[in-house]
């Protein structure tokens, strides 16, 4: 049987800084390499998204001034269907301002609050402190905890908390994560994940592409699917680079 | 007095590392005198009749150094702040080391400043220049400067607040920069403006949207004169011709170094050079015996092979470097890629999943095949300016992938399309090199970021195969 995805790139014209397109072009690789094919959308405003018409959704970080706008998008009813696709089990990667976007609101230092689409229990301050460097974390989440870790790099002012059920992704090694206090990386919603690991992300942490994958095609498909192993030799070693360099 | 002793001070650090061979004396004169005279550089450099200052995140080193061999060319006696120190301090440091003891600056005509995105905005009115250069908005080290629309910003903020009577030079080709005309509306006394731009060229910023409708939605066409390039003829690694329009005629010249971002680097120098009345006719005799500023394109013989050296650190800077390559990729060229994430390349490397290594292969880039199903009207065709990309795929061009992040570097070309069979990972620069320039049929392209350039440059100087290190 031929598998088919379609990828959802949420606001990728206006969220596309800090190489977050690695993402999309090592989910789309990946997809290919096995056979798997797969077509890319780009979700802008106004768009009306309908059910089924995503099987995965990407949202990465972008600059302050456009988050404004998409947060008008996103909390107009526009975007509805992303939140009941993800209560579905559709997965989805967000990262950094697409992650707080995702969120409850986004606090900046003068204005009034930037709402979010509410799919992560977080929450987000500006801070005048800027978070930046690798970022190593242990997974910790169900289901993602046999991963292992995960290597990115942070560039982020805004704080993230999680709220009451919020269930974080990971636990920082290296780095600041979320907020630089608690320790916290991310945040983990059903098959949704949000975090402020950009590097790029997927490329050096392919496992985590794979179950991104996978999950699509189980949702989607309706069936337990193993995905085909590929020959990661060049990932694994940027991943393990990392980590000896910056964590051991 | 304060002003005397600053410059004494300065003399003396610029005498001692100097004679103690401790960096060039480029920055620390400066940072120093500064701590005691902060209005040294309005102090002195306004003693200089005509002062140009030169912002953006590409070409700002070209461009001056450009500007100043064709100025000089017409006996113009410039001063400039050279070896790339484009903060306070660097400034400072040029005007300690050419002012006498007395802080009188004598004998110069001409003040060619480079400033930092971010230092402009200060120092420009210290300096208060006649001519204002705006060269592009690009991501760049975004861990140091904030953000592009801030970058654009700011400078906006900076102009609305200019309370003398300058010029500015644009790049209209830029859809970050252009926004800058609209400040021309703003007052009764609009700034006098000068545009230049590539034709059937754009380099465009989808973040810049947001910034034009948001801040420009209500306001008329701004007025300004236009500087036109259309390309005649690309000469491949030797160039290409232009011919450039401008309100007072029409020029065709041949610039001799490769990559359309000469072209803009150019043009940003020719408006200044129109805008001081200098005869036009003497411009292509002049460029021909321009070189390059250091490494940034280069090319040297190496055991009688040709090496070209082109320097990378930014997205756009990158793809521009790319689209010049490759139509000129034949089968036994090589390809030497090395990245580091020193401070000074951007401890981020993430931009490298933004740079579009496909077009070396002639493939589609990730932008390109994402689908959307609205009109974007001024988006501008992919693929060089001359011809639609060649498909280099079939060439076996063996990468040899060296520095810090060669790891992060090796997977961002297998996610191109290079086929992982053939890469040599070689994380230390010099072996890498031996590896590249070992049994070369064809010629050698090396991409290295800022870091791994100069790196390399000491290895060519200490095998013999260049002599000078810093040729400034």
């Amino acid at each position: 049987m031929k598998f088919s995805l379609t990828i959802g790139h949420l606001y990728g014209l206006q969220m596309n800084t800090y190489g977050d397109n690695g993402n999309i072009i090592t989910l789309k690789k990946r997809c290919e390499w096995r056979g798997i094919d797969v077509a890319i959308k780009y979700i802008t405003y106004v768009d009306e998204i309908k059910e089924g018409d995503y099987d995965l959704y990407f949202f990465g970080g972008g600059q302050d001034q456009t988050q404004a706008l998409i947060s008008r998008d996103l909390t107009g009813g526009f975007k509805d269907q992303v939140k009941k696709d993800v209560e579905k089990g559709v997965p989805l990667l967000s990262i950094c301002g697409g992650y707080q976007l995702l969120g409850a609101y986004y606090q900046p230092q003068k204005g009034p609050k930037i709402g979010g689409l509410g799919i992560f229990p977080i929450y987000t301050t500006a801070s005048s402190e800027r978070m930046i460097g690798n970022l190593v974390i242990d997974l910790v989440s169900d289901g993602l905890e046999m991963i292992g870790k995960l290597v990115g790099f942070e560039n982020h002012s805004g704080k993230t908390y999680l709220t009451e059920g919020g269930k974080p992704l990971g636990k920082v090694v290296k780095g600041f994560g979320n907020n630089g206090e608690d320790g916290t990386e991310g945040c983990v919603y059903k098959n949704a994940i949000g975090c402020y690991m950009h590097g790029s992300l997927l490329p050096k942490n392919p496992q985590l592409a794979d179950w991104l994958i996978k999950r699509a095609l189980e949702v989607k498909y309706g069936k337990k699917i193993e995905l085909e192993p590929l020959n990661d030799g060049l990932e694994n070693q940027a991943h393990e680079g990392i980590i000896k360099r910056f964590v051991d | 007095m304060r002003l005397i002793l600053a410059i004494w001070l300065g003399k003396l650090i610029l005498f001692l590392t100097q004679f103690l061979k401790k960096g060039g004396g480029s920055a620390a004169p400066g940072l120093y005198a500064l701590k005691i005279e902060p209005n040294l550089v309005s102090k002195l450099s306004r003693q200089i009749p005509q002062n140009i200052v030169i912002t953006g995140t590409n070409g700002k080193t070209t461009t001056s150094r450009m500007l100043n061999h064709l100025v000089k060319s017409q006996n113009i006696k410039t001063l400039r702040n050279s070896t790339g120190s484009n903060l306070e301090r660097g400034v400072a440091s040029t005007l300690i080391a050419s002012t006498d003891w007395l802080g009188q600056i004598r004998d110069f005509d001409l003040g060619i400043w480079e400033l930092d995105e971010a230092a402009f905005n200060t120092v420009v009115f210290e300096i208060k220049p006649q001519i204002m250069v705006f060269l592009n908005a690009f991501r760049d080290q975004l861990d140091r400067y904030g953000e592009v629309d801030t970058v654009v910003k700011k400078w906006w903020e900076s102009l609305e607040k200019v309370d003398w009577d300058p010029t500015l030079i644009v790049n209209g080709g830029d859809t970050n920069t252009a926004t800058i005309h609209a400040v021309n509306e703003d007052e009764d006394n609009p700034l006098k403006c000068l545009s230049f731009r590539v034709k059937n060229h754009v380099l465009w910023h989808e973040s810049s949207i947001s910034l034009h409708e948001k801040e420009h939605s209500n306001k008329k066409e701004p007025l300004y004169a236009e500087f036109l390039a259309i390309i005649k003829k690309n000469l491949g690694l030797l160039g290409m011709v232009v011919s450039i329009e401008y309100p007072a005629g029409k020029v065709e010249i041949n610039i001799p170094v490769p990559g359309i971002y000469h072209i803009y680097d150019f043009l940003a120098a020719f408006c200044v050079y129109y805008l001081l009345k200098l005869p036009i006719n003497n411009l292509q005799k002049d460029l021909e015996s321009f070189s390059p500023a250091f490494g940034r394109v280069e090319h040297i013989k190496v055991s009688d092979k040709d090496v070209y050296t082109f320097l990378i650190k930014n997205p756009a800077g990158a793809n521009t470097v790319f689209e010049t390559i490759n139509p000129e990729l034949k089968a036994g060229d090589r390809l030497l890629v090395a990245l580091n994430d020193n401070l000074a390349d951007g401890t981020d490397v993430s931009w490298i999943w933004d740079a579009d290594f496909e077009i070396l292969l002639g493939g589609k880039s990730i932008k390109e095949l994402i689908e959307t199903h609205f009109d974007y009207k001024s988006k501008p065709k992919k693929g060089t300016l001359f011809s639609d990309l060649k498909d280099n795929s079939k060439l076996k061009l063996e990468p040899i992938i060296s520095g810090k992040r060669a790891n992060d570097l090796a997977l961002r070309l297998k996610y191109a399309g290079f086929d992982d069979k053939n890469f040599k990972i070689e994380p230390n620069l010099e072996e890498a090199l031996n590896s590249a320039t070992k049994d070369l049929d064809g010629r050698l392209f090396i991409f290295p970021t800022y870091t791994a350039l100069l790196e390399l440059q000491k290895i060519l100087v200490q095998k013999g195969h260049k002599h000078q290190y810093w040729k400034e």
